[in-house]
């Protein structure tokens, strides 16, 4: 079950500042909804632990996250695998920066995931409509945390 | 040319069979019913054995992908975890799992757990064995895994460009192809009125859902190296000779149990590698029972669903009357990711070839191809209910297309009631039937004639409301040797049954079935046969239900499957019950010292007896069986072959097909059911409601009416159900949509519309009784319901193309309908205009 999304934001950061959050997986990943807790492995992979429910389907998820493309002050994305209770997920989600007039940059994202189990059998009906909430929580966070 | 059949019974010297049928016929009580409406029936799941462990299964996320990592170490640390299992280490210890097809087929490597690669959402890739249940699903949800999606086949046209390929080793899609084909077709084409060419029609996934879901209990016990099984199997004869190769054991050590069993409709026959999953845990925890008991979503993920089918390319010639005159048809059928059943499907569906119809030259293109979707395994009214809806669909488009009402349509078609036995193009002998006549009745029943103004009265109002018929046969009692016609080299033909009937030592009539009932009343009916042949009532017939291999009442045809056992387990039952009545007049002759022609048999003072009419010198049962099993010094010679412990295996007349020409008779009764319907569709809603329903049913002579009135009702159900609501459907991810009753939406009591009931008798010559196996139905409300859809909606361009429909797929037929979907779907030719 495929669910995209995708938008554009404005912060008032330069371009660069806006990358050297966003490939900084301590300050990154926190914003991330409903974090837990994260392990660096290297300097571009680590694993995050996130609490994820739907109705009953209740349980943390394990999701291993890596920088897959990183240019400085232009663009990150980052791609996602991890087991979700009864299923699996995988997920990419890529920004792309442009500088904007005073100092701003304007962020475009896209975020793109893959569900695939028990989890979208069950619940694949409200899988589309949770994921957008969770992903304007992570975008409004990327926003306030970049003032 | 008709032939004729005729089964040989033999008579029975004593009065109690000579006189008519008391108790067959009846609507009696069925004997099963208090246990399990008092809450004693004993189910798999109900059984706990000293020691048993629990098994849980860790199930693929992915519908298709590699296994690029698999650790278990987690799970088997949790305390109260005894064991694990993984595919690489079940590859091990088993074969893989005999396949019946040939050629492409016979590369599958068909392992009970998935070893490299998941080929379907949900098969197994681990288990994990406790000391409980709860500890065994904590433990599953510890194993770790890591997949590698690959694109999933899902259709049977993605099937057939073999882009992906389900198992490479096939190095195709495409598990059998076959060419049925009889008569004269292009002849039959050149001489038409009419060609109406169809598009393609699609008959949609479901599954039976039974109460119950599988179950299994297993014990290997190295000591006497046999393994153990209690299961709700319903083929258990058929099971173990998977089993057997599979697991590197003799069939003989293989044990099979089963008792009371809550429903199946033929979906459980296929469990049988779950059953090798928990042999082998058994085995690796040094012989101790592992109970398996399937939950609701592992039952509709990964137990089995019915055959889905499309159907390409479709020509119909047609004489200037409406006439069918040759059929011409591509057929898919998708299994799903193993055969396991299959190929067995891709010649079932010819025991109905023709359907109710005289057309006389068919051809049809069958391919089988496997996909990354459940197996599939026999779903009630198994492969030929796909076969019947193509041959009804066909009815109504053309009907519609040359404006020729869905009734006359039918009985311009219909083979005629003086026609019976009827040999269809393919061989198959239709032993009898009214096909007219029951037309009549349903329509009689829901009042066809009034309908038909309200509709044209409900038409002018702007509603949508529509009649229609289905017409259904229900082939019972195959005959294997059409599995010759899929693989030559396939080691099975005909059919037989066994059963014992016995006079314990205390004179109880006993009787061991070998059968698999799972609700069909098999402990009545027996009762029913038995008592009528000695004489006495069911009350005083203790019937044995279930399975036991060690009471060896058994053949390799043993189970309950494909509409059978009025004919072949009852008549094993009368003939080891004619046999007891024999042993009995002679034994009693000799301790009566009477004559056996002057023996009656009665109930007297001390219960069941045989009475001396000339001298009122009589014998009861215990006695008699007193006589031959403890007390039996004096005993002349000439007796000491009466045991009163009589079994009898039945037979069917079959020969092995011509399988070359695909030619014969694949089975031997043909129990018919015709139901008519009036829909309306909502027009704001586009929901489908069934205004009136009426079903008949004819299936030979009866033996217990109200069973058979169940068993309408029962299969009523499962077609309305699945024509309007269940619908094992995937999304493009391989992701199975309907894992729970919340999105299958099985139909229920709330949904069920009044039934008008009708029944008409047209005995079988080619059973003993006259009766005919049936329960199965043809899914007739699957045809009914469409057709009616059809004629609701085929003024607004709608041809009913799919066998599911609601309201949404009836919204966008609406929709493709209005943007000339109509004239993509149906053609229509006239190469000789009728003058």
């Amino acid at each position: 079950m495929e669910i995209k999304f995708s938008g554009v934001f404005t912060v008032r950061k330069t371009p660069q500042e806006v990358y050297d959050f966003l490939v900084d997986p301590n300050r990154f990943c926190p914003l991330l909804p409903d974090y837990q807790s994260m392990e660096i492995l290297d300097a571009k992979n680590f694993l995050v632990k996130l609490s994820v429910g739907i109705s009953h389907i209740r349980g943390t998820a394990a999701v291993k996250m890596s920088l897959v493309e990183a240019e400085p002050a232009t663009r990150a994305v980052y791609e996602g695998k991890g087991d979700v209770p009864g299923g699996s997920a995988t997920l990419r989600a890529g920004f792309d920066l442009q500088a904007a007039p005073g100092g701003e940059t304007k962020v475009s994202w896209l975020g793109q995931s893959n569900v695939v189990g028990r989890i979208a059998s069950l619940a694949g009906g409200l899988l589309e409509p949770l994921a957008k909430k969770n992903v304007q929580k992570l975008i409004d966070g990327l926003q306030k945390a970049l003032g | 040319m008709a032939t004729t059949l005729r089964t040989k019974t033999k008579k029975t010297k004593a009065a109690a069979s000579s006189s008519p049928a008391k108790w067959v016929g009846q609507p009696i009580r069925r004997k099963e019913e208090d246990r399990l409406v008092r809450g004693k029936g004993i189910f798999v799941d109900d059984q706990k054995l000293m020691g048993m462990l629990h098994i849980r299964f860790v199930r693929s996320s992915y519908g298709h992908a590699k296994i690029t990592r698999l650790d278990v170490s987690k799970a088997a640390a949790l305390p109260g975890v005894v064991c694990t299992l993984t595919g690489a280490e079940v590859k091990s210890m088993v074969k893989p799992f005999i396949e019946i097809g040939p050629d492409a087929g016979q590369k599958i490597a068909d392992y009970p757990m998935a070893v490299d690669k998941v080929v379907f959402q949900g098969e197994p890739v681990a288990a994990v064995v406790a000391e409980t249940r709860l500890i065994a699903e904590d433990a599953a949800e510890l194993v770790e895994v890591e997949y590698e999606p690959l694109p999933p086949v899902l259709t049977a046209e993605e099937a057939l460009k073999d882009a992906s390929l389900v198992h490479p080793e096939m190095g195709t899609n495409r598990n059998w192809h076959g060419v049925f084909e009889y008569g004269n077709i292009e002849k039959a084409f050149q001489q038409a009125a009419h060609v109406v060419h169809i598009g393609r029609l699609h008959f949609h996934r479901f599954s039976s859902t039974p109460l119950e879901n599988n179950a299994v209990i297993a014990v290997w016990d190295s000591r006497s190296e046999r393994i153990e099984y209690w299961s709700n199997n319903s083929f258990p004869s058929f099971a173990a000779q998977f089993l057997s190769p599979a697991l590197g054991v003799g069939i003989d050590q293989i044990l099979m149990k089963s008792f009371d069993i809550g429903g199946g409709f033929g979906i459980k026959i296929t469990n049988y590698p779950y059953m090798a999953v928990c042999a082998l845990a058994s085995r690796k925890t040094g012989g101790r029972p592992i109970k398996w008991a399937e939950t609701r979503t592992e039952h509709m993920q990964a137990s089995a669903h019915g055959n889905e089918r499309t159907f390409f390319d479709t020509r119909v010639a047609l004489d200037k009357n409406g006439v069918i005159t040759a059929i011409d048809s591509r057929h898919v059928d998708d299994c799903g990711a193993y055969p396991r059943y299959e190929p067995l499907g891709c010649v079932i569906w010819a025991q109905v070839l023709p359907g109710a119809y005289r057309v006389k030259n068919v051809r049809i293109d069958v391919n089988q191809v496997v996909t990354n979707k459940c197996p599939v395994g026999p779903n009630r009214g198994y492969s030929r209910m796909q076969q019947l809806w193509f041959i009804e669909r066909i009815l109504d488009i053309c009907g519609h297309t040359l404006g020729v009402s869905n009734d006359e349509m039918r009985l311009r078609n219909y083979i005629r009631k003086e026609e019976m036995p009827y040999t269809t193009p393919n061989g198959c002998v239709y032993d009898s039937g009214d096909y007219a006549g029951m037309l009549a009745l349903g329509k009689k029943l829901i009042g066809w004639d009034d309908w038909k103004k309200k509709q044209a009265a409900a038409r002018k109002e702007g509603r949508w409301i529509g009649m229609g018929i289905g017409s259904t046969l229900d082939s019972g009692t195959n005959n294997f040797g059409q599995a010759q016609i899929i693989n030559n080299f396939a080691p099975f033909s005909g059919q037989s049954k066994a059963a014992n009937v016995k006079l314990d030592i205390y004179g109880e009539v006993v009787v061991s079935l070998g059968s698999v009932p799972q609700g069909q009343g098999h402990e009545t009916t027996a009762a029913q046969v038995v008592a009528d042949v000695l004489g006495i009532s069911p009350d005083l017939v203790k019937v044995k239900p279930g399975f036991d291999t060690e009471q060896n009442v058994y053949t390799g045809h043993t189970g309950t499957y494909a509409s059978q056992f009025a004919v072949t387990g009852l008549s094993a039952i009368h003939g080891a019950a004619v046999k007891l009545c024999n042993e009995i007049s002679r034994l009693a002759a000799w301790a009566l010292k009477g004559k056996e022609k002057d023996l009656e048999f009665a109930i007297g003072a001390q219960g069941p007896e045989v009475r001396d009419r000339r001298t009122k010198k009589s014998i009861n049962y215990w006695g008699l069986a007193n006589l031959v099993n403890v007390n039996n010094a004096g005993m002349p010679e000439t007796l000491w072959d009466v045991t009163l412990n009589c079994r009898h295996v039945y037979h069917a007349p079959f020969q092995v097909p011509d399988v070359k020409r695909k030619y014969g008779n694949l089975t031997l009764t043909y129990a018919a059911q015709i139901h008519v319907a009036v829909i309306e569709v909502d027009r704001e809603t586009f929901q489908p409601k069934i205004l009136a329903y009426a079903c008949v049913d004819d299936c030979g002579r009866t033996i217990n009416p109200r069973i058979v009135e169940g068993q309408v009702h029962g299969c009523t159900a499962h077609g309305i159900g699945a024509a309007l609501m269940e619908n094992c459907a995937y999304d493009s991810d391989g992701n199975l949509m309907a894992s729970t009753f919340s999105d299958y939406t099985p139909i229920t009591a709330m949904n069920m519309p009044d039934l008008l009931y009708g029944h008409m008798e047209s005995p079988s010559p080619f059973s003993y009784n006259g009766a005919k196996g049936m329960g199965e139905g043809g899914a007739a409300p699957v045809h009914t319901v469409c057709a009616a859809l059809q004629d609701a909606l085929y003024s607004s361009g709608v041809i009913i193309d799919d066998s599911h429909n609601t309201g949404d797929s009836i919204f966008r037929a609406l929709q493709r309908a209005g943007s000339g979907g109509f004239a993509s779907m149906v053609r229509v030719e006239h190469p000789r205009p009728s003058r």
